[in-house]
């Protein structure tokens, strides 16, 4: 099996900090990840690497830093990486980032699967892999918790809104995993030591034949016309619960805003 | 030794001092907190008969003073964090809180030093200096609550000792009142001095006998800012301590830290956290941490280690070296603790040190003593300065008695394993009153009497956190 | 006449009740945007006549229905076929569809072959004054909200489910236009197969429909505890969350994860029992619409963005509220 997964590298933003000035995000000192719903795809693609062979191709678009993200995956496992850099691709939105992977994956023909993460922790859109699949024409499973492979088709399941459904697609598919799929496994010394040595390819818009019209800023239909830092705090009341008193009280307050709101 | 009960009159003297409101006073509910410290065991408990929150040294001068004229006992206290009932009041009387003495006073960047208050959290320092671009390296483990008041009063330790040493290394000076009642100044911004004897070191784990510090000057260092963890997984604990002196004399490098689990620890752990990696096979894990400011040493180092890791023996070699795989790794470290605490509430965490030789020794006689005992004894801390958390946990079907009783033979027994082996039954906790009864097991009797000399000399009326270390009639 | 789309997810053969919210959404940008009307599109097969009329009723001026055997169960590729046909043949303004599994799903695959724009998961939709779709959404966990723009035709959005109420229905006697219509759809439509579905079984349902949640964090204690949170849960009609660390820790499933690497969730009402309230967690409950807290430290983040908050220790308080609750239920 030839496997593509495209991950992206984010800021790690467990323990963001927001200046309440500008209301915008901190960015010095934070450190870069691969996005961490990536890294399900990634284990989901080793997975059936280990099972039924062939190889791993990760693929990202961001400036040169991203490589680390790409060297990650591959000490974790996959094979090769190809970074798209290019300063044409900067300020994509949804759409061209969308329409720059499938070039660049048209370029790496042929292949059975690609595998995405759910969605990137900080756009937070889960629109690229959809997106990816339907430029290229391909069967999608968004959502999956589960891929088996049965005579060059894959058997997903999706994590919808009262239970899974079971889809059967042909190959080559794009799927898009969540979170319950496989644990993903820790890179190992031997795994880093493979990747370290690894040379990234580096491909520019003109290498994946792109379009530049649909590139970057300019072939981004959306823009961000302002951005502010959400109300999040609330007036709420804090009751301490020290003694049965309290805890009375507290019950009692409980009671009330369930009537309130008509729950009880 | 006998003290006075205190009176309503005494307690209208200690509000004059230090204002109604930093007074807690026949409010059994608000003091039962200052009654004990993180020891689980309520017989390691006492109530205080006032509990008071000065906010300068001239007041707890006054203070420990009027303890003095009264002969009422003294229990200074920090964030209450201990692990050996220092900071609690075991002869009642006053527990002087430095809760509200919490400033950081300055930051000395040219001389690369910081002036606090003890009731300062230590994390906030590092908070503090951060901006600077400078670390305070003599914290703890614990360092989301405990104060560094604290700190210096166990001389705490932790897990990055063996490449940044206890918080001993970076006390410079303190500003402290002692027992009584004088305000006195022990050290300073010096870098060397050698006036006389070294009051001030003598202070740094005093736990809380020979004075209450008032400020505190710690040293300062460029902080790391590349960080990489390996977790390295063995077939016995033998092969996994052999690894740290080789890490150090083949490999010419000092980690950070290398942390030290044993299986019941980490199986009980991952099992915890739902942690899949391959560990089943696997007898010990080595959490072997490297700090430095240029990433590309860090990965040489990492590579260095690894490659004799598994040159001896090592089953596998994890590499983590970003904020997702760090977090990963030392959770299974961090939570070995509370992964126990949910199969008995009941255990003994004990501190011991034994020679990183030793190690493979020790852990072969603490099997003999968990049959012999037929009782569970995870063990894990810190190989790299053979400073390990032993913790018996209390099988869930046992009585409180049968627990306690089986406890009173096994830790002289396993203490004495330690003594025997060069070691001694305290690295970072402290004696306080917990450990009280097994410092002979570990200290001559001139030794002992020598520290009771000194304690004299300090506190002729024995006001001072009485009853702590040893007792004196 | 400008045309205000919204798609109307069916689930299982019947209309779900996301797409009424959808509806008030509309008549609102309708209010706003000169010269325009709500359609609705509704996809599937033999969607009862009373639920295409309740969307008139609810506000849709038309309704698209386009019936096919084929269409019986949401696939994105044929759904999306129909729908970019649909597009191209009435060249609507504005197209939004709910943030649901189906909607994020469809969309995109939608939204790139029509090479226009798509903004993921609004929480509030306007008009500017050049009759723009203003679309904002929260990013980067919550911290932030960005307002978004879009340069092409339709502009495209999915909207964060029960963040508006559904829209009432007017006065019963409103008129719409139904327009049916047959869409060939040839094997090569349909590569994918539906095989199976597999109901989730866990009591109080999945927390995306949600009207009440009742959530466990690590202050729960252990595995073992969640048991007073099914059972609170469970007295309140509601369904059953967890933080990202109880679900890594296995003591509920990833469907029940509240969070940035789990659901979005809006319930009317949120109790978050022994959750601390990391950033990750926040960002996927802060903007229910009342939150309960219960948290043993005092200065828990959680207790920000809570309406009510209780700092004590769940596995005391909980029982003695079921207990209440048992109490007062048996009174009624």
């Amino acid at each position: 099996m030839r496997i593509i997964i495209p991950i992206k590298q984010v800021p790690e933003t467990s323990n963001v900090k927001m200046d309440p000035e500008t209301g915008t995000m901190v960015r010095e000192g934070v450190e870069s990840i691969i996005n961490p719903l990536d890294l399900y795809s990634i284990e989901t693609g080793i997975r059936l690497k280990e099972k039924y062979g062939g190889e791993i191709i990760v693929v990202s678009m961001g400036p040169k830093k991203a490589e680390e993200a790409l060297k990650e995956a591959i000490a974790m496992g996959c094979d090769d990486g190809v970074l798209l850099t290019d300063r044409f691709f900067a300020g994509s939105d949804t759409f061209a980032t969308s329409y720059t992977i499938s070039k660049a994956i048209e370029k790496l023909k042929p292949f059975d699967l690609i595998l995405c993460g759910e969605r990137a922790t900080d756009g937070d859109t889960a629109q690229v892999g959809p997106g990816i699949a339907s430029l290229l024409g391909l069967p999608l499973s968004t959502f999956t918790s589960k891929v088996e492979v049965e005579d060059g088709h894959i058997i997903a399941n999706r994590l919808i809104e009262g239970g899974y459904e079971v889809l059967n697609l042909p190959m080559p598919a794009l799927v898009t995993v969540v979170k319950e799929i496989a644990d993903p496994r820790l890179p190992t010394l031997t795994g880093k030591l493979k990747a370290k040595k690894l040379e990234i390819k580096q491909w520019t818009a003109k290498d994946i034949e792109a379009n530049p019209e649909s590139l970057g800023l300019k072939g981004s239909p959306t823009r961000v016309v302002k951005t502010f830092s959400p109300k999040v705090t609330r007036e709420g009341k804090v009751i301490e619960v020290k003694d049965e008193n309290s805890l009375n009280q507290a019950l009692d307050e409980i009671l009330e805003l369930l009537k309130e709101k008509a729950v009880i | 030794m006998k003290y006075n009960s205190i009176t309503p009159q005494i307690v209208d003297e200690l509000k004059q001092i230090v204002g109604e409101r930093n007074v807690i006073y026949d409010d059994i509910e608000a003091m039962e907190a200052y009654s004990h410290d993180e020891v689980a065991e309520k017989h390691y408990a006492h109530m205080p008969d006032v509990v008071l929150k000065p906010t300068s040294a001239e007041q707890i001068s006054k203070i420990v003073k009027l303890a003095n004229k009264y002969k009422i006992p003294v229990t200074p206290r920090g964030a209450g964090s201990g692990l050996s009932g220092g900071a609690v009041p075991i002869c009642g009387g006053i527990v002087l809180s430095v809760e509200k003495m919490n400033k950081i006073l300055e930051i000395d960047t040219q001389n690369l030093m910081a002036v606090v208050e003890p009731g300062v959290v230590t994390n906030e320092i590092n908070n503090v200096v951060k901006e600077y671009g400078l670390y305070y390296a003599g914290y703890p483990m614990s360092v989301e609550t405990c104060y560094v008041g604290g700190n210096v009063a166990e001389n705490a330790g932790g897990g990055k000792a063996i490449k940044y040493g206890v918080t001993a290394r970076y006390i410079m000076g303190l500003e402290m009142v002692t027992p009584e009642g004088d305000i006195i100044t022990l050290g300073g911004k010096r870098v060397k001095d050698v006036t006389g004897y070294n009051l001030l070191h003598l202070m740094v784990g005093s736990e809380g006998t020979l004075g209450i510090f008032t400020k505190i000057i710690v040293k300062l260092q460029p902080m790391p800012v590349a960080t990489a963890d390996l977790l390295v997984l063995f077939n016995s604990v033998k092969e996994a301590i052999d690894i740290v002196p080789i890490i150090m004399t083949n490999g010419k490098i000092i980690p950070t830290s290398i942390e030290f689990m044993d299986e019941l620890s980490f199986k009980t752990s991952c099992e915890y956290l739902n942690e899949k990696l391959p560990y089943q096979s696997a007898k010990a894990m080595l959490l072997i941490e490297l700090d430095g400011d240029n990433m590309d040493i860090i990965e040489s180092q990492y590579e260095t280690i690894g490659e004799l890791c598994m040159q001896n023996g090592a089953i596998e070699v994890y590499v983590a070296d970003n904020a997702t795989t760090i977090e990963r790794v030392w959770r299974i470290r961090r939570n070995v603790a509370e992964a126990w605490k949910l199969v008995s509430p009941h255990q003994s965490l004990e501190d011991i040190v034994v020679p990183i030789s030793e190690i493979p020794t020790f852990m072969d006689r603490l099997a003999e003593l968990q049959t012999k005992y037929n009782v569970s004894i995870p063990c894990y801390g810190h190989a790299g300065d053979g400073n390990l958390h032993v913790t018996p946990v209390k099988d869930p079907e046992w009585s409180l008695d049968k627990w306690y009783d089986t406890l009173n033979k096994l830790l002289p027994e396993m203490y004495k394993i330690v003594a025997n082996l060069g070691g001694t039954i305290s690295g970072e906790h402290g004696i306080g009153h917990k450990r009280k009864p097994y410092m002979p097991l570990v200290l001559k009797d001139t030794e002992i009497e020598l520290m009771k000399r000194i304690k004299k000399a300090f506190d002729p009326n024995m006001i001072l956190n009485p009853g702590k270390l040893f007792d004196i009639d | 006449m400008k045309e205000i789309w919204i798609y109307a997810e069916a689930r299982g053969g019947r209309v779900n009740e996301v797409a009424h919210e959808l509806l008030t959404r509309a008549l609102d940008l309708k209010e706003k945007l000169d010269n325009s009307i709500v359609s609705a599109v509704l996809i599937g097969h033999d969607i009862p006549d009373e639920d295409k009329q309740e969307l008139i009723q609810r506000g849709a001026d038309k309704l698209y229905y386009v019936d096919d055997p084929k269409l019986k169960d949401f696939l994105v590729e044929p759904y999306s076929k129909v729908l970019i046909q649909l597009v191209k043949e009435y060249t609507p303004e504005i197209i939004i569809a709910p943030a649901t599994t189906q909607g994020r799903t469809l969309m995109p695959y939608t939204a790139v072959r029509l090479r226009t724009g798509l903004t993921a998961d609004c929480t509030g939709l306007d008009i500017d004054e050049e009759g723009n779709l203003l679309q904002t959404r929260p990013a980067i966990g919550g911290n932030i909200m960005a307002t978004i723009k879009t340069a092409t035709r339709p502009q495209m959005s999915t909207v964060r489910p029960h963040s508006t109420r559904p829209a009432p229905i007017m006065d019963g006697q409103r008129q719409g236009e139904i327009i049916n219509i047959k869409i060939q759809l040839t094997q090569e439509d349909l590569p994918t197969a539906r095989l199976d579905f597999i109901k989730d079984e866990t009591q109080g349902g999945t927390i995306q429909d949600a009207d009440v949640i009742v959530s466990g964090g690590r202050g729960v204690g252990k595995a073992d505890n969640f048991k007073i949170v099914y059972k609170l849960a469970e007295l309140l009609g509601g369904a059953v969350g967890g933080s990202r660390d109880v679900v890594d820790r296995g003591w509920i499933g990833y469907p029940h994860q509240v969070g940035l690497s789990g659901k979005t969730v809006n319930p009317k009402l949120y109790i978050a029992l022994g959750i601390s309230g990391a950033i990750q967690h926040l960002a996927g409950m802060q903007t229910s619409d009342t939150i309960i807290a219960v948290n043993k430290d005092p200065d828990a983040q959680i207790f920000r963005v809570s309406d009510l908050g209780i700092v004590a220790d769940v596995t005391e308080l909980v029982p003695a509220l079921i207990e209440k609750l048992e109490v007062a239920k048996s009174e009624v």
